[in-house]
Order: structure tokens, then C-alpha cells, then sequence
């Protein structure tokens, strides 16, 4: 009967165990996650990131000079002038083309990772 | 026409590659202050032409892109102003940098002879022209002279924006060579 009652005690943490694990992995899995571009020597680095639908994107400007983000296709969004030093944040849900308005040769992409 | 176009282009390539690489190549070795000087005068030269541009211009992209070289460039004389007091240095007038200035001041009176399209044309070669010699003659000539560590990062920080201008003045000649 003692053998029987630490089986079954093993075996429930057992479960549980898995059950704990599996919960861990699903809530990792789809909690949003927060990617930083950075802004230097004008480019945007990394300036291709893969993300999932739902992620933060911040862009931090380290350069001397003002930069922006805005939208490329249809200028649908835009950041205002990010000045040396600072940053901003914007959540992302579908591929993105864009670039900096005031620069605008610098060209960044983010591609939903599905 | 044409021909004139072509002479305004050249006239403006020999103002602005005596001014700036040549012209310091053939001199003796520019000294820290010296070369302080010519980078703030390069730098103040595209100011004076960016504000000429949005006096005179009603093209948006030209617009845009002058403002953008006044900001930039300005940033860029703050960040050397900021340099030449932490290293307690005056920046010193030479022979490059009132070269710079009194041809400068020649393509000034030739950008102020024109207006509309021919204006529009004549600012953008400029600045292409103008980006691609100053690129030149920082990387050939004042980050090479540069003694001090501080003052040659300055020069070596500030030639991604350089190039930038130059990529993005060469997409609006693009559209205005259409």
C-alpha cells in the first residue's frame, strides 16, 4: 500500500511536471517580444528583422544627426523625428517596408516570421 | 543650352575640387586647428547653399533635401564647436579654407543667376558634386593629417553622413536628368 501511494505521488509529479513544462513553453512561445533596431553610422542595424505578429519594435538613434521610421508603401505611419539619443516604439503586425523620411535612401524591412 | 548646362557643371566641379582636395593636397600639412577650420567652413558652405535652395526653390525634394543638409551640417559644426572648446583649441583660418570660402562664394552668384527648373538642376549637381569632393578630401586628406584622436573620430563619425547626402542627392538629380 506504501509502494502503491509513492507510485501514484511519483507519478502525479510526473504530470505535473509535464503539465508546468508545457504550460511554460506555450506562454514563451506567444508572449510579445521586444526587437531593437538600432540607428547608427545611418543605417538601420539589423536593417532586416524577422519578427512575429504582435512584437515591439524600438529603433534607438545613436547618430549625431535627427532620423525618422515611416512607413515606405503608403506612408501609413510615422515616428516623429527620433533626435540624437532617443528612441521609439511601435507594435508590429504585418510585413513592413520603411525607411527614414529625412534620409531617405536609409531602408529597413521587418518580415512577420510565421 | 546644353552647353551652357555642361560649362555651369564644370565650372562648379573646379570651384569645388580646388577648394577642397587639390588644393590641400598641394598645400603644406594642415595642422589640428587648420583642419578644425576647414571642416567647420566645408560644413557652413552647404548651410549657405541649403538656405539659398529654399529661398529659391518650390520643388519639394529640393526643399526637403536643403533642410536636411542645414540640420545635418549644423549638428556636425555643434559637434566640432564642442570638440575644438573641450580640447581648448581655436580653429584657424588658412589658405584651404578661404579658398573654400571665395569659391564658394563664386558658385553662389551662379545659383543665384537662376531660377525654377534651371535653379533646381543647378543646387542638385552642386551638391552632388560638392558631397563627393568634401567626402574626397576628409578621407584622403584631413583624417590622414589629423594628429589629435578625438578630432580624427570626428572626421571618421562623420563621413557615413557624407555619404548618405551623396546617395540621396544623386536620387534627385536622377529624377530631374528624367
Amino acid at each position: 500500500m506504501i509502494k502503491l501511494n509513492r507510485d501514484l505521488k511519483n507519478y502525479v509529479i510526473l504530470l505535473s511536471l509535464l503539465f508546468f513544462n508545457n504550460c511554460n513553453f506555450d506562454v514563451q512561445k506567444d508572449h510579445p517580444k521586444l526587437y531593437v533596431v538600432e540607428i547608427k553610422q545611418m543605417q538601420f542595424q539589423p536593417a532586416l528583422l524577422k519578427v512575429h505578429a504582435g512584437d515591439t519594435i524600438e529603433w534607438v538613434n545613436h547618430d549625431f544627426v535627427t532620423h525618422d521610421v515611416t512607413e515606405e508603401t503608403n506612408k501609413d505611419w510615422s515616428s516623429s523625428p527620433l533626435a540624437a539619443g532617443t528612441s521609439w516604439r511601435m507594435v508590429i503586425n504585418k510585413n513592413t517596408d520603411y525607411y527614414c523620411s529625412i534620409h531617405q535612401v536609409m531602408k529597413g524591412k521587418l518580415v512577420i516570421d510565421r | 543650352m546644353k552647353a551652357y548646362c555642361k560649362l555651369f557643371a564644370c565650372s562648379v566641379l573646379y570651384f569645388v575640387f580646388n577648394g577642397t582636395n587639390s588644393y590641400a593636397q598641394q598645400s603644406s600639412k594642415l595642422s589640428d586647428p587648420e583642419i578644425a577650420s576647414v571642416a567647420v567652413t566645408a560644413n557652413q558652405i552647404d548651410i549657405d547653399a541649403a538656405k539659398l535652395a529654399k529661398e529659391k526653390s518650390k520643388d519639394q525634394d529640393i526643399i526637403k533635401f536643403a533642410e536636411t543638409m542645414m540640420n545635418d551640417h549644423q549638428a556636425v559644426i555643434n559637434q566640432a564647436v564642442a570638440l575644438v572648446k573641450k580640447l581648448n583649441v581655436t580653429p584657424k583660418d588658412n589658405a584651404t579654407s578661404q579658398k573654400m570660402s571665395a569659391d564658394a562664394a563664386n558658385t553662389k552668384k551662379i545659383l543665384q543667376s537662376k531660377s525654377g527648373k534651371d535653379f533646381n538642376k543647378a543646387y542638385i549637381d552642386n551638391e552632388v558634386a560638392y558631397h563627393k569632393a568634401v567626402i574626397d578630401a576628409v578621407q584622403n586628406v584631413l583624417i590622414p593629417q589629423a594628429q589629435n584622436a578625438e578630432l580624427k573620430q570626428l572626421l571618421q563619425d562623420i563621413m557615413p553622413a557624407l555619404k548618405t547626402h551623396l546617395e540621396h542627392a544623386e536620387m534627385i538629380q536622377k529624377i530631374f536628368n528624367k
